[in-house]
Formats: C-alpha cells, sequence, structure tokens
C-alpha cells in the first residue's frame, strides 16, 4: 500500500483557485456587522483584548465558521481530485502495456474460473490504466506470433481502456520478441539520434508466460510480468496429427496423433476420429503422466504400473479427398479447448499422368520413372509428340528429355532438361548465332534446399558438362547455380510453369550412383510440386495465423477469371477476398483453429485445416519467471489495485464537517 | 436606546418631595459654612442644642458657664452648643452623551437622583451648586439656599440635555477650581472615561469635599442582551468596536465592569470618598430613601 495519489490534481487546484477565494470573500461579506450604538466602547474594547491575550487561538476561534467551511471546501476539491490509495505497484510515468492474445490465453482459468486468461489480462490491464498519473502515459500492444499496437503513447485512460476491451482472442502461438522490439521502437529509440533517449519504460507483459522465443527476448526496459492462470488447471492437448495416404495403396490412409498431459495428475483420454464429420467407430485412448513431471516422477509412476501412452494411430480408407478429425474426449477440468481436437484435409488419391517426350537415348529417365511408381507414364518420341499435339489436360506434367518442342500446349507443366523451348522469357544465351554452351564440368555450387522440389537432395555431387548458359528473367526462381549460371529454374509464363534443367542427364553425374539418391527423390518431388502446386505436405494442416498461398494455375483451374472467392471460416462467417489479376495470391491470416473453405473450391485448398498443435500453447502451466528471465513477477490472480478514497472523504469526514459547522453557526446564534 | 429628554414634572412629584423634606444632608467631615444655617454641624456654636461640657478659661462667655455645676461642684464648667452652620452641597451631573442611554434612561435618572438631593439640600438651607459636566463644565446653577429656590433648581435640571463627549477630567478639574469652598460633593456619572476616573477623582477626593460618587449604569450594560457579529458605536465619540458575541465575551465583559465598578469603589474608599452603584432600574425614591441614608450621606 502507497501514499494516496491524485488522479486529478489539477482540476482540483484550478477548482481552488475558483472556489477558495470568493468563499473567503463572501465570509468577509458575510462579515459586515450590524451597527449597535453603546454608551461606551470602553469595557468591550478591553474585554476583546482580554480574550485576545489570554486566548491565543481567540482569532482563529472567532473565525471557526470560515475555518469550518474552509475544511469543507478543502475535503471536496480533495475528493475531486481523486485520490487513491494503491495496493499495486502503479503505473510509470512511461508504461507500455503487453496482452498476449494467444491460444492458451483461451484457457478458461483466468478471474478465478470466471473467464478466459484474456479476460483477466484485461482486467488487470485496466487496473493498471487506472493507477496512470495525469502525467503518465501508456501503450498497448497485442501480440501473438505477431505484435499489433492497438492503441499508441496516450494518457487517455478512456482510449486506453477500449484499446484494451478491443483486443481479440486469436488461436497463434505466443512470440514475444516481435511485441518487445515494438515496444522498444516506441519508446526508447529516437531514429534520428540512433541512441536510447528518455527514462526506461515500464512494460507490463500481460500473460502465461508461453512464449516459443523465449530464448531470444532482449529490450531496454523495466519488464514486469503479471503471470497470468493457474498453476492447477488441467489441460490435455493434441500436440502431433499427420495423415498420409499409404504410397503404394493409395486409398489407404494413416492418421497418427500424439497427446500431452499438461495438467497436475497422470489421466487418460479417449481419442475419437470424424472423417467429413461423421464419426467413426475408431477410438483410441491413451493414458497420459504429466508433462510438469520430471524423469524421476515418470520412473516412479512407471514402476507402479502406469505405463504411458500418449499416441493413437488409425487406418482408413477413403477413395476421395476428406477432412479427417481426431478430437479428445476427456474433457473434464480441462481448460483449453483449442487443442482438444484437430484435423487434416487428405488430398484425394491422385494418379499423376506424365508424358515423357523422349528419343531414348537417355535410359536414366525411363528408369526413373518407372520407379516413381506412378500410375500413367506415357513415352512419346519427338515425331509422335508434334503429331498428336496434346491437349491442355491431358498429361499432369510433359518432360521433354533433350528435345526441344515445336508445340506447346496453352497451360501445363513442363521440365525442360537440357532445352529451353523457344518464345519463353528464358532462353539459352547466344553466341555467334550458337547457343552458348560450356564444355566443361561444372559443379553444383548451391541449390534451395528449403524448397519442395530439393526436400532431402543432396547436390553435393553433381557435376555436369555442356551445360547450357541460361538467361533467365527477374521474376524466375533458380533453384540450383553454379559457377557458370543457374542450372536449374522454375519459370512460369501465363499458364504454363516451366522447371528449366540447364543440361542433359546424359553428360552429367546425377543419374549416377555417385550422386546417391538425389536423381529419383528430384524426380518425385518434382513431379508432386508440379501437378499438386506447393507445399504438398504442408497444405493438409496449418498453424494459426499461416497465410497459405494459392498458385496461380489452381485458381485458373479451379474458377478461371474469378476476381474474389469467399473465404468462410471455421465459425461459418464469410468474408470476401479480392485476387489480384495477375501471379499468386495469398490468403489473409487464419486466426483460428478448424476448417477455413473457400468458394468456390479451390482444388487442394478448398478446406484448409488451422491446428494448434504446438505444445508450447497447449502448456497451460504458466511460466513462473519472466519470458526469458527478464524482469519480475507479480502475483497472479485479479487484483484490486487500488482504493478510491473520495467517497471516504466526502462522506467521513466532510458531511460530520458541515453537521459541526451547523452546530456551530445555530450555537453562536442562540448564544 | 436614546429617549427623550425628561420633562421637568417627572423629575420629582410632590408627594416625594414631602417624604424628602424630613431627610437632611450629613456631612462626615467639619466643614465650615458661610452663614448660619439650619443644619447642626458638628462645630460647637451658638445654638439651642447642647453638646457637651468643658473647663472654663478665661476669656470664655461667661453666658455659657454652667451655674447649676458651679453651685454643686464649685467648679466653673462651660457649656458647649452645637453650631448651627449652612452646608455646601455640590452635585455634579453627568450630562454627556453616554448617559443618554438605555432603559429606564441614565440621563433621567441621574436627574431625578439630582434633584432629589438639591431639595432636600435647598429645603435645609444648605448652599446647593449644581454643575453640569460633560467634555468640561457645560453648565453652572450658582448657589441655591431656601426652598423658594426649589422651582428654580427643578427648572435648571429639567433644562440639562445630554450630549458631547465626556471628559471627566477636565471636568472635576474645573470644578474645584471654581468652587473652593468644603462642602458635600455628590457626583453622579457612569463614570465611562476613556481616560479613567481616576484623573477627574483625583481633585475632588480626599480634599475640601465629602465625597460621594454614584454610578449609575442602565441593565443593558450591566447584563448586555447583544447578539451576531456587530460593530458596537461609541455614542459619545462614534468610536468603534467589531465584536462577535460569544458567551466568553459577555462573561469577559460583565467581568470587566465589576472589575471597574470595585477599582472605582476602593479608589474612593482610600481616599475617604463614598462609593454608591446604582441601576437605572432600582426606583430613584429607593435609592434616595433608602440607599444614600445607609451610606450616610442622608439623615
Amino acid at each position: 500500500m502507497t501514499f494516496p495519489t491524485f488522479l486529478n490534481p489539477w482540476y482540483a487546484a484550478a477548482a481552488a483557485a475558483a472556489t477558495i477565494p470568493p468563499l473567503i470573500l463572501l465570509y468577509f461579506l458575510k462579515l459586515r456587522r450590524r451597527e449597535m450604538p453603546v454608551s461606551s466602547t470602553i469595557l468591550w474594547k478591553k474585554a476583546i483584548v482580554d480574550l485576545q491575550v489570554n486566548a491565543p487561538f481567540q482569532k482563529l476561534r472567532r473565525n471557526l465558521l470560515l475555518i469550518l467551511q474552509l475544511l469543507l471546501l478543502i475535503l471536496l476539491l480533495l475528493a475531486l481530485s481523486r485520490p487513491i490509495i494503491s495496493y499495486a505497484k502503479g503505473a510509470g510515468r512511461s508504461t507500455v502495456i503487453l496482452i498476449d492474445r494467444s491460444a492458451s490465453m483461451a484457457a478458461k482459468d483466468g478471474l478465478e474460473g470466471k473467464g478466459t486468461r484474456l479476460d483477466e489480462a484485461k482486467a488487470r490491464a485496466k487496473s493498471l490504466v487506472d493507477t496512470l498519473d495525469r502525467s503518465a502515459q501508456a501503450m498497448v500492444i497485442a501480440f501473438d506470433d505477431s505484435a499489433e499496437t492497438v492503441q499508441p503513447f496516450t494518457a487517455d485512460t478512456v482510449s486506453l481502456k477500449n484499446a484494451i476491451d478491443s483486443i481479440k482472442q486469436t488461436d497463434r502461438k505466443s512470440r514475444l520478441k516481435l511485441a518487445y522490439q515494438l515496444a522498444e521502437a516506441q519508446t526508447n529509440f529516437n531514429p534520428d539520434q540512433l541512441r536510447s533517449i528518455g527514462p526506461r519504460p515500464d512494460v507490463r507483459v500481460y500473460s502465461d508466460g508461453r512464449v516459443l522465443d523465449a530464448t531470444d527476448l532482449s529490450i531496454h526496459a523495466d519488464v514486469t510480468y503479471e503471470k497470468i492462470g493457474s498453476d492447477k488447471s488441467a489441460n490435455i492437448g493434441i500436440v502431433a496429427l499427420s495423415a498420409r495416404r499409404n504410397y503404394e495403396r493409395p486409398t489407404e490412409v494413416q492418421v497418427f496423433a500424439r497427446l500431452a498431459n499438461f495438467g497436475p495428475d497422470p489421466t487418460t483420454a479417449d481419442v475419437q476420429l470424424t472423417v467429413d464429420g461423421a464419426i467413426q467407430p475408431h477410438i483410441g485412448t491413451v493414458s497420459l503422466l504429466p508433462e510438469r513431471w520430471d524423469d524421476q516422477q515418470r520412473k516412479e509412476a512407471e514402476a507402479k504400473g502406469q505405463l504411458p501412452r500418449d499416441g493413437v494411430e488409425f487406418t482408413l480408407d477413403l477413395s476421395t479427398a476428406a477432412v479427417v478429425r481426431v478430437e479428445q474426449m476427456n474433457k473434464t477440468g480441462d481448460v483449453l479447448a483449442a487443442d482438444d481436437f484437430a484435423q487434416v484435409t487428405v488430398p484425394p488419391p491422385k494418379d499423376l499422368s506424365v508424358l515423357l517426350v523422349t528419343t531414348g537415348a537417355d535410359p536414366f529417365m525411363q528408369h526413373a520413372f518407372d520407379s516413381l511408381g506412378l500410375q500413367k507414364v506415357t513415352t512419346m518420341s519427338p515425331s509422335d509428340y508434334e503429331q498428336k499435339k496434346p491437349a491442355v489436360g491431358d498429361f499432369d506434367v510433359i518432360v521433354f528429355d533433350a528435345v526441344k518442342p515445336g508445340y506447346l500446349p496453352d497451360s501445363g507443366n513442363f521440365v525442360d532438361v537440357g532445352v529451353v523451348p523457344d518464345h519463353l522469357k528464358i532462353h539459352a544465351a547466344m553466341k555467334n548465332g550458337k547457343m552458348e554452351v560450356n564444355p566443361d564440368i561444372v559443379g553444383v555450387l548451391d541449390w534451395k534446399r528449403d524448397h519442395t522440389i530439393f526436400r532431402d537432395v543432396n547436390m553435393h555431387k553433381v557435376a555436369s558438362s555442356n551445360v547450357m548458359k541460361l538467361e533467365v528473367a527477374p521474376e524466375d526462381e533458380i533453384l540450383a547455380d553454379s559457377t557458370y549460371g543457374p542450372l536449374v529454374v522454375l519459370h512460369r509464363e501465363g499458364l504454363q510453369t516451366h522447371l528449366v534443367i540447364a543440361f542433359d542427364m546424359l553428360d552429367s553425374t546425377w543419374p549416377t550412383p555417385y550422386a546417391g539418391s538425389a536423381f529419383p527423390l528430384f524426380w518425385y518431388n518434382a513431379m508432386k510440386f508440379l501437378a499438386l502446386g506447393s507445399d504438398i505436405d504442408i497444405h493438409q494442416s496449418n498453424e494459426p495465423g499461416a497465410t497459405p498461398r494459392i498458385p496461380r494455375m489452381i485458381l485458373e483451374h479451379a474458377a478461371r477469371g474469378a476476381k474474389s472467392i469467399k473465404l468462410i471460416d471455421p465459425t461459418g462467417h464469410a468474408s470476401v477476398i479480392p485476387i489480384p489479376a495477375a501471379g499468386d495470391f495469398a490468403l489473409p491470416a487464419l486466426d483460428h483453429v478448424g476448417i477455413y473453405t473457400t468458394d468456390p473450391a479451390l482444388g487442394p485448398f478448398e478446406h484448409i485445416a488451422v491446428n494448434l498443435l504446438d505444445p508450447v500453447e497447449s502448456n497451460v502451466l504458466p511460466a513462473e519467471k519472466a519470458p526469458g528471465g527478464i524482469g519480475e513477477t507479480t502475483a497472479s490472480g485479479p487484483i484490486k489495485a487500488r482504493l478510491e478514497l473520495w467517497w471516504w472523504l466526502t462522506a467521513c469526514a466532510a458531511l460530520p464537517l458541515l453537521m459541526i459547522e451547523w452546530w456551530v453557526y445555530t450555537r453562536r446564534v442562540h448564544m | 436606546m436614546t429617549i427623550a429628554a425628561p420633562k421637568s414634572s417627572a423629575l420629582i412629584d410632590p408627594q416625594f418631595m414631602s417624604r424628602l423634606d424630613q431627610l437632611d444632608i450629613l456631612s462626615r467631615k467639619l466643614l465650615a459654612g458661610k452663614l448660619k444655617g439650619e443644619r447642626r454641624s458638628k462645630r460647637r456654636g451658638q445654638s439651642v442644642e447642647f453638646a457637651d461640657y468643658r473647663n472654663y478659661t478665661v476669656g470664655d462667655d461667661l453666658r455659657f458657664i454652667d451655674w447649676n455645676i458651679y453651685a454643686r461642684l464649685d467648679k466653673l464648667f462651660l457649656k458647649l452648643f452645637l453650631e448651627e452652620e449652612d452646608l455646601s452641597l455640590y452635585i455634579l451631573l453627568d450630562t454627556s452623551a453616554s448617559t443618554n442611554y438605555g432603559q429606564p434612561n441614565k440621563s433621567l435618572y441621574i436627574k431625578q437622583v439630582a434633584a432629589a438631593l438639591a431639595y432636600i439640600g435647598l429645603v435645609n438651607y444648605n448652599r446647593v451648586t449644581l454643575a453640569a459636566m460633560a467634555d468640561g463644565i457645560v453648565a453652572e446653577s450658582g448657589a441655591l439656599r431656601g426652598k423658594r429656590r426649589v422651582a428654580q433648581m427643578i427648572d435648571w435640571i429639567s433644562k440639562l440635555q445630554p450630549s458631547g463627549p465626556s471628559l471627566f477630567a477636565e471636568s472635576c478639574k474645573r470644578f474645584a477650581l471654581s468652587n473652593r469652598n468644603k462642602g458635600v460633593c455628590v457626583v453622579l456619572s457612569d463614570f465611562f472615561d476613556k481616560g479613567g476616573f481616576e484623573n477627574g477623582l483625583r481633585y475632588l477626593a480626599g480634599g475640601r469635599y465629602d465625597l460621594f460618587c454614584v454610578q449609575t449604569l442602565c441593565p443593558q450594560e450591566i447584563d448586555p442582551d447583544l447578539q451576531g457579529d456587530l460593530k458596537l458605536r461609541d455614542i459619545e465619540d462614534d468610536d468603534m468596536a467589531e465584536v462577535s458575541i460569544t458567551q466568553p465575551l459577555i462573561k469577559k465583559y460583565k467581568a470587566n465592569l465589576n472589575a471597574y465598578c470595585l477599582s472605582l469603589k476602593e479608589y474612593l474608599s482610600r481616599r475617604g470618598g463614598t462609593y454608591l452603584f446604582s441601576s437605572t432600574t432600582v426606583p430613584f425614591d429607593t435609592l434616595v430613601l433608602n440607599y444614600l441614608r445607609e451610606r450616610g450621606l442622608l439623615g
């Protein structure tokens, strides 16, 4: 408890300046005395002098009414200045309020079980705003895995409270670094002088402390971590889920789910499987030990026969695309609903149809495609190809193996090995009317290891001679590079996608065992990528906040010429997404867990699953220490931050004073 | 609070006069009169009233030898008789503005007492001198003697109008300088003088005069019935005193008044004077017939 502070001192001062002098003036005006003739004033004057001499405070006593009135006025002015007694440490002169709105803040153990953690965070933040002095200012930042300034610095407490109230729950993960950077940028950093200015701000973090980037944090401020949430809350969460088609039996889908218990006690839970809304008879059961237990406790439990089983596996037969949902059914005491279920979209069993246009000189290609196990691989000679002229949609991918095509369908996916078709923006460099080719052996300098096409592909031992010098367009994506120039380029033009390889396989080490498994893996990835679009695995499930990128091709296939699509979120609310005139486009951030649906259906993006699947967010045990060990931790639980004293001043002091004044007045009148 | 000046007929009524006829002015001092009067003086003289004997000495008037004693004792004794002589009675009336106050009015009361005393003096063939004092001796009747002067005396008193400030010391000085004969001096006043009563009484007390001071106050002065925040105006000099009437103030005023009266009484006692306090609520005939007799002024 601190000394009383005043929220409105200047109002009171202004009111005092306006009222006290008139009161005194009025008092003196009131003191215009009635004239009364007497025979002599000699004795009266002596009496007055005697009284004044004998009673030093006689003057005060004589002005008792004025003093009482002044006291009453001062009390009312004090009340007007809104004195408060703060129980908690109040806000500083410059305070940044950081409110965690991530998925874990939806746990229903805030406000002593009467609300969510976000509700409690808001309540406590608003209590802090109440302690703001008039000269102090604060700003509000909401963060999950992004950070947003909800209210820039202001001294207006109403705006601050409105801003706090406007923060909405998301199901995204927590990352504090961005929020800290935002706070620091707005408080300390003077961009003109490239140095910190002003005092260190107070930073209040209202969070459960479960952030992903705790080890990366740093901030130049006095951080107070307001721990939100209860240590005793229970939560069983699905932390991993995958559904894959058996490569050999495409209609068979294997679903794996892993669950974790973040409560204080061991528990079991049934896991239910739903396919496209239909509950399946499969029921899995997990037996979970608390994650907070250490190894010793786990061993003791296992010794007692409590064997943990945290994974379930289901096998389904799905001949179409479907949304597979897994839900844990033990909801007793479970405070967080967002991780109780997870779903994935399982793509339809896809049989790629590939056309290989080859002269037959390269046996490696044929072998490679045979080994991929594709249902339909057609081989054509160049002359057959030019004669048959396959239409758009006849084949998913057409591979030109060292054959320069004269005809190309308007749209489609092409792999150009050792050649570049004419009339494209990408072309081979020409020198003296001839294609520029490097006869020397050229090794791979670098490749995009994170690109789907090169996933798990090691290009280290790939080298080739007779490499074409490619002149690429600026928007082209160079996937593999060499000292001589680009080796593998992803080129998009109109409705065509070309994967251009600058050398012939016969001239390279790529298909040889020397390069290991790089050759078949590359073709597997390339076929999947070209046929299905980007991120063939990840699109099964997205993390909250993801902004899936939809390739133009898929859009053109689904709704040619569409200017906008509708995106329906898990609650059924539809929003219209405008589509740019050209290029791929991204969906807005998918903030909530569940299934988003596109209308019209965008092929593999018809159903987009968003899942929490994050052990950090599902962990409802609030962190004891501030994230990253920066700052001090304050007690949790809703507290009344302050007591306003004005009512007490008015009721307990001013009222009796008024009564005393009345008594004194009447006593004097009747004396 | 001021009231109209009293009419002459209201000063003293015939019935009261007849009661006063039996009284005379007494003096505790041997006061030499100029003329023989009707007053039995303590001086031995030639009246018919026996006073004492003394041994005969050569040169004594043989007519006063008590021959009967001589026949029995063979010694010569002289019979002494009380001297009958006149007495100077000085009556000083305070006619300053401060006396024109109160209910009953102090001025009227003072005039009535003065008239009664003067009447007694005149009836007993004393030389009565009346003087009105305010900021000096504003009027003096001159020496009056004999019952025939009663009407003149009453007329003179009736014409007095209270006005002007009180300069008690100056008045007393003037009076003492102009009236050097011994006699009984009665001062009728409220003795409220900002210069103090001591300077004035210094001229009157302890000397030629057998001094009687009658302090006359009205009930409004003795027990003021005031309330609220007041500006008290002195009706003599318009001096202002701002007071907020409180119980302690009233108490203090009364204590001061009491102390003031006591100091006057003590001052007079030490100088052989007589102090008499009277409220105007006490009927003036009671004052004259009872109180003044008790104090030995009248007998």
